[in-house]
């Protein structure tokens, strides 16, 4: 029998964003919560890590694509400070273009001549997109549950979608239509020339998905991640500001957070879950307990007798193969990158020179192979956040169109041909970057899975596509947070609304548990 | 297609082979010349028997002497291994925990809503070894139940024949085949007599009998032997339809009629709960999840239809009916109906919406469209709820079964 001090209202798995959020929400609601870190560091694929030369970077996600106003705002993460960043697009050619709140110009100072054609596109995706942000922060409609009052309740965000739409006008609504499960290829380029603006856009479609810019569904992910916030930002202080601040509001609040802390099951009775034992063999009672690990890793830790055949079968079938690498380059100097000033530094360095690049490199993938010039998105971590100019000079990458089940397997032969394969890619346009490594890590889909549990190092735990959204989000018939035993609710990425660092599933799952009355 | 597939059929059943595009039993060489009537069906793509020579002859048989049933078509499937019992136990709703080796348990298994997928019977050879032999195909669902166990499953519908032997005489048909072992077996217990013959008290006609199973290559040496045993026992063939009658009247219900497989039907709310059908007895809801558990909890209380069985006036069967209720309230329909000849009452199984079936029972009556001497007659007819089956006699449970 376990001690009184040993049972919680509800316990979280997992101290990535999305725990942490989910936790500090809970305990906002005067629940006494536990939240377990399997790794001695919270922060999940958000979390930094600390540089035997001093300093931090982050190791996985480096850009906080879509957190929530919503969450910072209910959270009361008054310490968060978010930059949006300027996007620099690369071009082989030297004519670098830079995106910024003033539009788009090549770097040198002259206008593009497509940045009206850009901001026509961009205020066309954000129109849209802002329609679908209420749906984000919602459990989806239950489809099951007929037409009752509380039925009509879930699908008011629906409908304050359709409404916000409708109100465009019928042609937009029509032309919404259209596009929504469109491929990115030939939405972009019906509106812009292929180059690096229209590759930008497409790398925002596609990034950390198993699909090329011709996938259908790829406007769909584009609006998707426009939905919450539509610039790439992160905080003052770097990626481990957002944790910190989430873990801070989480304990202020009466949370309880423990890292090091592996689960290994967790208990059923009755078909309701009675709380979680530890790989150390110690145990803690709870009547709720909330997991932001993925579909198929919290099955396994409750048990796959617990759930029905069905629910195995589509579970078993969830496509979530991660084609993001990362790679992290510690180097002697900060990096010069031909064409660009300092201030360009602290923005998102995109090499994504073209839609056709994208999809080229997407093939690559297809066949388990590596490609030959992957999508780089660069960050220097230290510029970005604002953090001091003395801190080591790092490089943080993001490389998409990395296989998950690479040909061959991940053999170290294959690693550095990764490696090098994406130092060659930045060398054409910082010359002399080879010279400046002190250290590379490279990180596959599989090492990503191993550390973070995030099912094939999928960066959204899995794709986000049309089959895989909204009401058949994780699975069908599982879109609502609650995973089959009782008082089990996923509160990960694999959730509704899904991926980036937002924080939303988070939030959502806590919501829908106060709802069902489970804690 | 082969030169042999062309060449012109010799015999009665190759010509029926060809004509049908179905595969014979291994019992079908022997099964041919009996069939006078030369009706077959297609059975999971085997030829079985509608009929072999008159139906009535066929019924009255089952009731009075001894009867074979070619059962070869039914599909089995064998689950074994160290977590056969969960695996089971995981698909269907009784709990087989219960069920003890050599018993055979009759079992319903539901989709995650709570749908009747099929019923079948499930034999218990070992202690990590199970059969289950149904109507439709699952090898794909019961290998999705077992992923993750450490069980294998197999196809063994052709890997095994069987014959369905009913009737009150089929005990002491047994005793002069040389197959006495079976006087101490209880209804629904399961034994290997002799190597490789496993033989099971159960049956589909509510009367007493046995299902003998063997390999393929034994099969026609099983049936020698029991047609020669049964010369002084009346031992005939049976078909399909007879054994629809028979089944009826013993109260079984049968897929396509009173339930609808719910893999076969378009939208999920056409298939029923085993509530809906009158088998709470048989979902356990204190043996830990099962498919469906969760459903079939919220369902349990608020079943949508009441399967009934109908005592029906007059003689005229009422197939395919519409029941109502009171003035002229329709409430349901008849699933299956027939004249039964061993208890002369006209009887049906029948869908009802609830609460008619359950706590509403009285004031039904049918209408009855038949066709007599070239013209429509519409009949009214009351109809009552009976709560045991049509039939039952106390020969199809006696241990050991008396001679007859």
């Amino acid at each position: 029998m376990s001690p009184a001090s040993s049972h919680y209202d509800a316990i979280v798995i997992g101290g990535g964003h999305n725990g942490l959020t989910a936790g500090a929400y809970l305990a906002q609601q005067g629940r006494r919560v536990l939240i377990l870190e399997q790794s001695d560091v919270l922060g999940g694929l958000a979390k930094s890590q600390t540089l035997e030369s001093g300093g931090t970077m982050p190791r996985y996600a480096h850009l906080a694509y879509g957190l929530s106003p919503k969450v910072v705002d209910e959270l009361k993460l008054s310490s968060l400070a978010m930059r949006t960043l300027p996007t620099t697009h690369l071009s082989p050619d030297g004519n670098h273009v830079e995106v910024s709140d003033q539009g788009a110009r090549f770097v040198s100072g002259e206008s593009h001549p497509q940045s009206a054609a850009y901001e026509s596109l961009r205020h066309r995706i954000r129109s849209y997109s802002e329609a679908l942000a209420p749906v984000m922060h919602s459990a989806p409609p239950d489809i099951d549950a007929g037409l009752g009052l509380s039925a009509l309740r879930d699908l008011f965000p629906l409908a304050t979608a359709g409404l916000k739409l409708r109100r465009q006008g019928k042609d937009e609504m029509r032309e919404f239509m259209r596009i929504l499960l469109l491929n990115a290829y030939d939405f972009i380029l019906d509106e812009l020339d292929d180059g690096p603006l229209a590759g930008g856009f497409a790398a925002d479609a596609v990034l950390g998905a198993w699909a090329g810019p011709r996938s259908p569904g790829t406007v769909y992910a584009l609006l998707h991640r426009y939905a919450v916030t539509a610039n790439a930002t992160v905080p003052v202080g770097g990626m481990e500001a957002i944790i910190r601040a989430l873990a801070d509001s989480a304990t202020a609040a009466g949370a309880t957070i423990q890292t090091s802390a592996r689960v290994q099951s967790i208990t059923v009775a009755n078909d309701c879950v009675t709380g979680v034992v530890l790989e150390d063999g110690s145990s803690f009672g709870a009547r709720a307990v909330l997991s932001s690990v993925g579909p198929m890793p919290s099955m396994r830790l409750a048990g796959k007798e617990h759930f029905d055949i069905e629910t195995v079968r589509r579970i078993r079938h969830i496509r979530a193969k991660g084609t993001t690498a990362k790679v992290n380059l510690q180097l002697k100097e900060t990096p010069v990158f031909s064409g660009l000033e300092t201030r360009h530094l602290g923005g998102r360095l995109l090499i994504a020179p073209s839609v056709q690049y994208l999809e080229s490199a997407f093939n690559a993938v297809k066949y388990r192979r590596l490609p030959d010039a992957p999508v780089i998105e660069a960050v220097v971590p230290s510029a970005a956040s604002g953090t001091s100019a003395t801190a080591p000079a790092t490089l943080s990458l993001v490389v998409q169109y990395i296989p998950y089940h690479l040909d061959g397997g991940w053999t170290d032969a294959a690693r550095a041909s990764l490696s090098h394969r994406v130092i060659n890619t930045l060398s054409s346009y910082a010359p002399g970057l080879e010279q400046s490594i002190i250290e590379s890590e490279v990180l596959t889909p599989v090492d990503i899975e191993a550390e973070t549990n995030a099912p094939g190092g999928h960066w959204h735990h899995e794709e986000l596509n049309t089959d895989q959204l909204l009401t058949v989000r994780p699975i069908n018939g599982m879109a609502r947070y609650q995973f089959g035993v009782g008082g089990l609710y996923l509160c990960g990425a694999s959730a509704h609304p899904g991926g980036d660092v937002s924080g939303i599933p988070g939030r959502n799952s806590v919501k829908q548990l106060i709802r069902d009355g489970g804690v | 297609m082969t030169s042999k597939a062309v060449q012109p059929a010799t015999g009665a059943a190759a010509n029926d082979e060809v004509l049908k595009g179905l595969l014979p039993t291994p019992f079908h060489a022997r099964l041919a010349p009996l069939c006078m009537n030369r009706q077959w069906s297609d059975w999971a793509g085997f030829l079985s028997a509608d009929v072999y020579d008159f139906v009535e002859q066929e019924y009255f048989a089952v009731r009075n002497a001894a009867t074979l049933y070619d059962i070869s078509p039914m599909c089995k499937y064998r689950i074994a291994g160290p977590d056969a019992e969960n695996v089971v136990n995981r698909l269907v709703t009784r709990d087989m925990r219960k069920v003890a080796v050599g018993r055979v348990a009759y079992s319903l298994w539901c989709d995650e809503a709570g749908m009747l997928i099929d019923d079948g019977t499930v034999f218990r050879l070992a202690e990590d070894e199970f059969y289950v032999m149904c109507q439709g195909r699952m090898l794909s669902w019961f290998q999705d139940a077992a992923w993750g166990y450490n069980v294998s499953i197999s196809d063994e519908s052709e890997a095994l024949c069987g014959l369905s032997l009913q009737g009150p005489t089929t005990f002491s048909l047994l005793s002069a085949a040389g197959l006495d072992a079976v006087a101490d077996m209880r209804p629904f217990d399961l034994r290997q007599v002799e190597p490789g013959l496993w033989i099971s008290r159960s049956g589909y006609t509510g009367d007493l009998g046995y299902e003998l199973f063997v390999a393929p290559d034994e099969a026609l040496k099983l049936w020698d032997r029991l047609w020669e045993a049964g010369r002084n026992w009346g031992l005939v063939p049976i078909g399909s339809d007879a054994l629809d009658l028979l089944r009826l009247e013993a109260g079984f219900i049968a897929p396509g009629h009173e339930f609808q497989p719910v893999f076969e039907t378009e939208r999920r709310d056409r298939g029923r709960t085993p509530f809906e059908l009158g088998f709470g007895r048989l979902v356990d809801f204190n043996k830990g999840h099962f498919n469906g558990r969760r459903a079939l909890l919220a369902l349990k209380d608020k079943p949508r239809y009441h399967l009934v069985k109908l005592d029906i006036e007059g003689k005229e069967p009422a197939d395919g009916s519409y029941v109502y209720v009171g003035r002229g309230k329709q409430v349901g329909h008849t699933t299956s109906a027939a004249w039964s000849p061993t208890t002369k009452r006209n009887i049906a199984i029948a869908e009802l919406k609830a609460p008619y079936g359950g706590k509403k029972q009285d004031g039904l009556w049918v209408e009855i469209d038949a066709i007599k001497e070239g013209k429509w007659m519409r009949y009214s007819a009351k109809a009552t709820v009976v709560d045991t089956p049509f039939f039952i006699n106390q020969r199809s449970r006696a241990t050991p079964p008396g001679p007859f």
